[in-house]
């Protein structure tokens, strides 16, 4: 029992475990008591948190990996550990991870307030917090997997919170089988690295030894099978189309996990295996092409959307995309720490959102502008912040890991890379002030300027109490959104464990790439005040006004139609409907034709006996004549 | 093999418990329903106690077979009275245990023919109990045929849906197999020149030339197959799942169903290994068809246990691929999804009875909305669909990965196709959670109670056990392997 002396052990397994336990005590006990559950799992979620910064804090400056690991499962040859890896990644997701969920679960005291499911609510939250956390600290892939199954199950059960909707249980669904269909490949492809390599470590999976075991086409399909989880988890294409369904959950559960987390659990998973991807060039053009598309897609679909959630939810897709371009172009410390600035503005985008759509009971953008709401200062000064930092303008935190990726995407021999994040920074910048613009400068005709006064004293002081709930988390991390960025050497630091500058990326013949994204990024911004903000505008986009290109935009490229199209009529109409008919009229018809057939023959034979005497005649004379044909012959 | 004699007879007392509570509700009164009913209760809760016990006091450490009980019956035939237990046999006997306890609970609210019905019960358990304790061929066989002969009469009294045609399809189905099976078990036991039904002394190696293994293998593996809803014998089991009774669908398909994979595995698997190498191929091919076919029938099923059943139909696919990967792992998790998927499905049907007694109905399209009027009902419901649909942490999780791998392993094409089946599988189950549970409010349904307290006991013990085996696979996993390691060892 040395191990449970050992403190560091000790932390990770109470950071992986409370929330757990609070999950089992509110399932069991405590669903008919909203607050106390609330209260178990806030507290346990603080624990986490105190645990994650614990050991960020006692391991900053780490630089071997420590890994503890036990076994949950041995079957023969199979083993499947349970365990924990500590390294820097894995501390950094680890804090994250945290910080999030415990902001998040504050700010829904106030947003799921009254809410009938309250305590449910709270049991999935920690369900989600315990297997995130443990995803992250995974020391072996089949355990990651394990976690990854179950946050996907939480993300289940939490976008489906509102059951009684039929398009939040659709929406739920429809993220379970389509994640699913990317996390089928990923566990092929686990089975392959297992079949040739034997184990699967992590730390071994990352070694160079594994080039010696496997051949590189090998490494190629199994890495580009891997990469199938990451599409289906980040929603990149073409499994794209769950995740802004996903946002039809409670917004506090759109920011935590389809956004800041449970997504960015892809881009996480390609990291972790960064140097296993590293050594199959071909995989990384591939992930590069699909992280480069997502995004631009992504992002011209967010210029068009009225929901506001949407637009977020597509914004998510492609600065998801964007952080797979900068892992796969090569770059491990810009991908990560995109992932980290971005965890923190994106949640703090929807968490201003929902405190719009909570107000004004809408999720239409330009409702929420009609109704007045630029009054709420509080997000709206951190959705501004927020959207300055997504849309890489500085000082803020997007702006230094946005120059890092590109920086990186400049060096790539291939030009089209660069142009193509740069493109993103301007559709970036446009959609995101576009949204900010409709709500902050609405066009109201003047009849309806008298209701917009009424909008947002109507439920007085209870809505107020909540409203404080939800506000001291944004201000948290918009500080956060502020400060960031400036953390960029002491992140390659620990990351790497080299300082920064030794090969800083990009370096200084590239300066002329800052001013070329910040002057895009500016364009961007410009050009949305001037479709949006500006007194006159007509507050219509320049893709709007191509009505073909338009209607490509608002129906989402087609990509969902067309899923659903070969839903059903591959699936439904085809297979299933074939299997069925073979079931009923073949296999199981064969056997009734069969036992039909064994009465009737029966029947004719008792016919022959007990009818009529010529029958019974002829059947005597035939039994006899083949009696005499059998004695003579 | 290893044997321990039984120092006290805790087979012999489970069967007897089996047995002396039919005997005690046949001389009880017809209109004491409640008597019988404790009854039922108490003896079915002894079964489950030994079972447990037994399940925990074996030595791993040791394997084999333990708990042995052996007497000559008919020595001239050869056949002997042999029970015994070991890692293949103890799982299915605590599966059973816990099977029959809740099955007999969650039928508290029966009111027709009470007394019939809990006697037939208790009659097709012990032979259920027999088949998994006994080591005689003879025995064997007799057993079987016990516990399929008050399916018929379960079904075809107590049934619903075109219930005498499904009665009289199971029963003709099942006779089929063992007109497949007497025939080769009577060939084995000639064959060996022994002039005896003990298995143990039958396993011996070189017994069996190679191609009576094979011939008699394919005859038990047909006969045992149909019970297990091998492809494509399998269409009497989701007919006969959607006629009987809450209780006899979750002994029908969380036990009966195992017999059929059991019967492959102590009889054919084990007897003629050099049989099963050669027809492994077959197997495997038949059980991924099974598996595939299965969720696609599904999808497009319209009555709630029509969908659990071609479920059923797919998850014992995954122990029929299991059981043809001829390895240790295979093994293991072909032994771990059977005892998975019996509780699974017994959680799975002791909620859609429940459902069904209170709507009256099963067709997936009336339902929808009960989450808001039954909420811990369709939690069970829920969680059943999930240990379905292969969440981690649950039973069955950790012998579908099992099974993957070992088949991905031997055949990868199949353990492809397998793994592939996991997205439809999960389709079609969720899309019959969300369509029964969610939706909004349903006004037809909403005077209808929740499930009480009482009648929720039987559904907890369920969860319960697929929660723990799932948190600790390890505890099913090493029973199991006393017994695959040394036998896939000591193959030729």
């Amino acid at each position: 029992m040395t191990l449970m002396k050992d403190w560091t052990f000790v932390t990770a397994a109470m950071t992986s475990l409370l929330p757990f336990g609070a999950f089992v005590l509110i399932m069991l006990f405590t669903r008919s008591r909203a607050q106390l559950s609330a209260g178990l799992s806030i507290g346990a979620v603080t624990g986490s948190l105190a645990g994650a910064v614990f050991l960020l804090v006692r391991y900053r400056h780490l630089k071997t990996s420590i890994q503890y690991a036990g076994q949950w499962l041995v079957s023969g040859d199979i083993t499947v550990p349970v365990g924990f890896l500590l390294d820097p990644l894995s501390l950094l997701m680890l804090t994250i991870v945290t910080v999030i969920c415990f902001l998040v679960q504050i700010y829904s005291l106030g947003y799921m307030a009254g809410d009938r499911g309250f305590s449910r609510y709270y049991a999935f939250m920690s369900l989600f917090a315990w297997a995130m956390i443990s995803l992250t600290l995974s020391s072996s892939m089949l355990q990651l997997y394990v976690f990854w199954e179950l946050v996907g199950l939480s993300s289940y059960l939490l976008i489906g919170f509102w059951y009684e909707k039929f398009s939040a249980s659709e929406a739920g669904k429809k993220a379970f089988v389509m994640t699913r269909l990317g996390d089928v490949a990923f566990l092929i492809g686990l089975l392959l690295v297992l079949m040739n390599l034997g184990n699967l470590d992590i730390l071994k999976l990352n070694s160079p030894m594994v080039t010696t075991n496997m051949a590189p086409g090998l490494i190629t399909l199994s890495a580009l099978l891997i990469f199938g989880g990451v599409v289906g988890k980040s929603a990149q294409f073409p499994l794209l189309t769950w995740l802004p369904d996903a946002m039809e959950g409670p917004t506090p559960v759109s920011a935590l996990l389809h956004s800041a987390t449970m997504v960015a659990a892809g881009v996480f998973l390609f990291a972790r295996l960064f140097p296993f991807f590293s050594h199959s060039p071909t995989a990384m053009t591939v992930c590069l092409a699909i992280g480069t598309i997502s995004m631009l897609l992504a992002s011209t679909i967010a210029m068009v959307s009225r929901d506001i959630k949407q637009v977020w939810a597509y914004s998510t897709i492609g600065q998801l995309g964007f952080m797979i371009m900068g892992l796969a172009a090569g770059s491990y410390v810009a991908g990560v720490f995109h992932l980290t600035t971005h965890a923190g503005f994106k949640a703090l985008l929807f968490l201003c959102s929902g405190v719009f759509i909570h107000t004004y009971e809408s999720n239409d953008m330009f409702e929420i502008g009609r109704q007045g709401g630029r009054r709420l200062k509080t997000p709206m000064i951190c959705m501004v912040i927020a959207a300055a930092a997504l849309s890489g303008l500085p000082p803020l935190s997007g702006f230094f890991s946005k120059e890092l990726i590109l920086a990186q995407l400049a060096s790539l021999d291939n030009p089209i890379w660069l142009a193509a994040g740069l493109v993103g920074v301007f559709l970036t910048a446009y959609y995101a002030f576009r949204l900010i613009f409709i709500i902050l400068f609405p066009k109201i005709a003047k009849d309806e300027k008298a209701q917009e006064n009424t909008a947002f004293t109507r439920d007085g002081e209870k809505e107020h109490h909540h409203y404080r709930v939800m506000a001291w988390p944004l201000i948290i991390m918009a500080a956060i959104t502020l400060v960031l960025g400036f953390s960029k050497n002491m992140l390659q630091l620990f990351l790497t464990g080299r300082p920064a500058g030794m090969e800083e990326i990009g370096g200084n013949h590239h300066a002329w790439l800052l001013y070329a994204a910040l002057s895009l990024a500016a364009i961007g911004l410009i050009l949305a005040w001037v479709e949006f903000g500006r007194g006159r505008a007509g507050q219509i986009g320049f893709a709007e006004r191509i009505p073909a290109v338009k209607s490509l935009f608002l129906q989402r490229w087609y990509i969902d139609r067309m899923y659903r199209l070969l839903l059903e009529v591959v699936i439904y109409r085809g297979v299933s409907n074939v299997c069925t008919k073979n079931d009923n009229q073949v296999i199981d018809g064969g056997i009734d034709a069969m036992s039909e057939g064994t009465v009737r023959s029966g029947r004719m034979l008792s016919d022959l006996h007990l009818s009529m005497i010529q029958y019974k005649l002829m059947t005597m004379f035939v039994v006899i004549l083949l009696l005499a044909l059998y004695f003579f012959f | 093999m290893h044997m321990a004699y039984a120092d006290f007879p805790y087979l012999s007392s489970i069967l007897l418990s089996c047995v002396g509570g039919l005997l005690i509700i046949l001389f009880i009164p017809k209109d004491k329903k409640d008597t019988i009913k404790w009854v039922s209760a108490v003896c079915s809760g002894i079964t489950l106690l030994i079972s447990v016990y037994l399940f925990f006091a074996y030595d791993k450490s040791q394997g084999g077979l333990q708990f042995v009980e052996k007497f000559q019956w008919i020595p001239s035939l050869g056949i002997t009275y042999f029970n015994g237990a070991d890692g293949f046999g103890l799982p299915m006997l605590l599966l059973t245990g816990i099977v029959f306890f809740t099955a007999v609970l969650t039928m508290w609210e029966l009111q027709t023919r009470v007394k019939e019905f809990f006697a037939l019960l208790f009659l097709l358990v012990s032979g259920v109990f027999g088949l998994f304790m006994s080591m005689d061929l003879f025995f064997i066989f007799v057993w079987y045929d016990v516990s399929l002969f008050p399916m018929y009469l379960l079904i075809a009294v107590w049934g619903s849906t075109r219930k005498e045609y499904a009665a009289m399809k199971l029963t003709l189905y099942l006779l089929a197999g063992s007109a497949l099976i007497l025939p080769a078990i009577i060939y084995l036991v000639v064959k060996s020149g022994f002039n005896t039904f003990d298995l143990v002394a039958l396993m011996h190696p070189g017994t069996f030339s190679p191609f009576q293994q094979k011939f008699a293998f394919l005859l038990l593996y047909i006969g045992f197959g149909i019970l297990a809803g091998v492809w494509p014998f399998h269409t009497w089991s989701p007919v006969g799942h959607v006629a009987a009774p809450t209780a006899v669908s979750m002994i029908h398909a969380g036990v009966l169903m195992k017999i059929g994979a059991f019967g492959v595995l102590r009889v054919a698997i084990l007897l003629c290994p050099e049989g099963w190498q050669y027809w492994a191929h077959l197997m495997a091919l038949l059980a991924v068809v099974g598996i595939v076919y299965g969720v696609f029938v599904g999808l497009s099923q319209t009555d709630l246990k029509f969908v659990i059943g071609y479920s059923s139909v797919s998850h014992m696919g995954i122990v029929g691929l299991g059981l043809a990967t001829v390895t240790v792992e295979g093994l293991n998790g072909a032994v771990f999804q059977m005892f998975a998927h019996g509780v699974m499905t017994a959680l799975f049907f002791s909620s859609v009875g429940y459902i069904y007694d209170r709507t009256h109905t099963k067709n997936i399209a009336d339902l929808g909305g009960l989450s808001r009027i039954m909420p811990v009902a369709t939690g069970y419901f829920i969680v059943a669909a999930l240990t379905g649909i292969g969440v981690p942490c649950l039973a069955s999780f950790w012998a579908e990965l099992t099974v993957f791998i070992s088949s991905f392993k031997v055949y990868p094409v199949y353990g492809t196709l397998a793994v592939c089946a996991l997205v439809v599988s999960a389709l079609f189950i969720l899309r019959v959670v969300q369509r029964t549970c969610y939706g909004p409010k349903n006004d037809r349904f909403a005077h209808l109670e929740d499930v009480s307290f009482q009648l929720g006991i039987p559904r907890m013990i369920l969860v319960s056990v697929i929660v723990i085996f799932g948190l600790f696979p390890n505890v099913m996993l090493d029973m199991i392997q006393t017994a695959s390691i040394p036998f896939v060892n000591g193959l030729p």
